[in-house]
């Protein structure tokens, strides 16, 4: 169960991240509180692994979280004794820190200044430019953290995270082409991204209820297919799938008449016909499946599955009428 | 199935091992005595320095029960392709990747993509404090 602590827990369900927690003390009396940095000393001693400092960096966030400050503060103090108070992702994790602590907006400000007068001394601190534009979003200044983080990605522009970051940012204020054009950018960086793929079909999606409804749904199409491609089974990209493919059979569209060359033709309404079939075969296999209990389908959420049947039955509702 | 593996290797090193100290008595057994009969006139060196049949076939035994036993005890193979690989993740999640003693391998993350999702670098520990919170009221 521990190894759930070597990947970073916040997408985590909160009973996952309690059990993480519950752990703390445990793991904290076990582990060493100081690896020695000396060569001879770590040659004669427990030989310190990448996992342990892993483990505490994912514990802390848990620990947080859960609202265990005393632990996650022993965490740090672990952390910032073996690499130094001055390393970047350790002074992050501080601030991290006192942000859970703040309890109103004076605070925060004076933490924002922190950051600042970090930055200026070290511009390319990466991991502190995240927190600013976490923090500022957090505060509700979503315009100024769109802006710290665009800058953020002039310096370095093949930061996925960052970009992805970006996207959710634009996403959360509505400005679709822009987020769609940041989520691009992720699989530029990451072409073999299955759900990043699903998230962009997602969005454009969601942009076609708005303007310009053929290219989108061509695009989201193009899209959810792609992430089905790499990635067998996808629930999540067969679903998207789904949902596109209706919307395209319940309202034919006209013959394209923008014949742009460089633009993505809506396929003829046989193979959208033929794509729905196919999405709806697999939905329907995978929540079969996963219901009866096989015991290599149990990887899906339970939400998802829930979500998977509603949309089937809503579906042969349709056709039964 | 760890025990059978380590076992099956086990004895295949002591046979080994049993084998090339036969092969080393045998050799000093021969010399020793073609020093012996050397003082005598007839020499019949040629036909005895080969090494009997029973050596060798133990040496090749205990090197094909060796190999079965490492081959038997690795892990269990990946799938090379991306996306069955990644539809293996998504379908199984963990219990695809337990190790031959049940437990998870060390080096399963997941999805690798995940973190673009969920971006560690800039959680909003605030939002989620709250959010665990009302999840504990609820319980």
């Amino acid at each position: 169960m521990s190894s759930s602590l070597l990947r970073p827990p916040s997408h985590l369900p909160p009973a996952t991240a309690l059990h993480n927690s519950q752990q703390a003390p445990n793991i904290l009396n076990n582990s060493p509180g100081a690896v020695s940095t000396s060569v001879i000393q770590s040659l004669l001693s427990t030989s310190e692994s990448q996992e342990l400092w892993t483990t505490y960096e994912n514990l802390l966030l848990s620990l947080l979280r859960t609202g265990d400050d005393d632990s996650a503060h022993l965490c740090l103090a672990r952390l910032a004794k073996r690499f130094g108070d001055d390393n970047e992702r350790v002074m992050a994790l501080k601030g991290l820190i006192k942000e859970a602590d703040a309890n109103d907006t004076a605070t925060l400000e004076i933490i924002l200044k922190e950051y600042d007068q970090i930055l200026q001394d070290n511009p390319t601190n990466l991991p502190i430019v995240k927190r600013r534009v976490a923090l500022l979003r957090s505060m509700g200044r979503t315009p100024e953290s769109i802006t710290a983080l665009i800058s953020l990605l002039d310096v370095s522009p093949t930061d996925a995270e960052a970009w992805a970051e970006l996207a959710d940012l634009y996403f959360s204020q509505g400005l679709y082409s822009q987020a769609i054009f940041a989520l691009e950018e992720v699989l530029v960086l990451q072409p073999n991204a299955w759900n990043v793929h699903a998230r962009l079909g997602e969005m454009l999606l969601m942009a076609s209820k708005t303007s310009d409804a053929p290219r989108h749904l061509a695009e989201a199409l193009k899209r959810f297919s792609r992430s089905i491609e790499l990635c067998d089974d996808y629930l999540r990209g067969y679903y998207g799938l789904k949902l596109t493919t209706t919307q395209l059979l319940s309202e034919p569209q006209k013959a394209s008449k923008q014949t742009e060359p460089d633009e993505l033709a809506v396929p003829s309404s046989a193979t959208v016909q033929k794509l729905d079939e196919a999405a709806t075969e697999k939905l329907a296999e995978i929540v079969r499946r996963h219901t009866a209990g096989e015991r290599d389908w149990q990887g899906y959420e339970e939400a998802e599955i829930t979500a998977a049947r509603e949309l089937l039955e809503k579906a042969s509702e349709k056709t039964v009428r | 199935m760890t025990w059978i593996s380590k076992s099956t290797t086990g004895f295949g090193l002591l046979l080994l091992a049993h084998a090339c100290y036969s092969a080393h008595e045998h050799s000093a057994l021969q010399s020793h005595r073609a020093a012996s009969l050397s003082s005598l006139p007839t020499t019949q060196s040629g036909s005895t320095t080969s090494l009997p049949i029973d050596i060798t076939i133990e040496t090749v035994l205990a090197t094909l029960m060796i190999c079965l036993g490492l081959v038997s005890g690795t892990s269990r193979l990946r799938p090379i392709q991306w996306r069955v690989w990644a539809g293996q993740i998504e379908r199984e999640g963990e219990a695809g990747f337990t190790n031959s003693s049940g437990e998870v391998e060390k080096d399963y993350v997941g999805n690798p993509f995940r973190l673009l999702e969920s971006r560690p670098g800039f959680v909003d520990i605030r939002k989620q404090r709250k959010e665990f919170a009302e999840w504990v009221k609820g319980q």
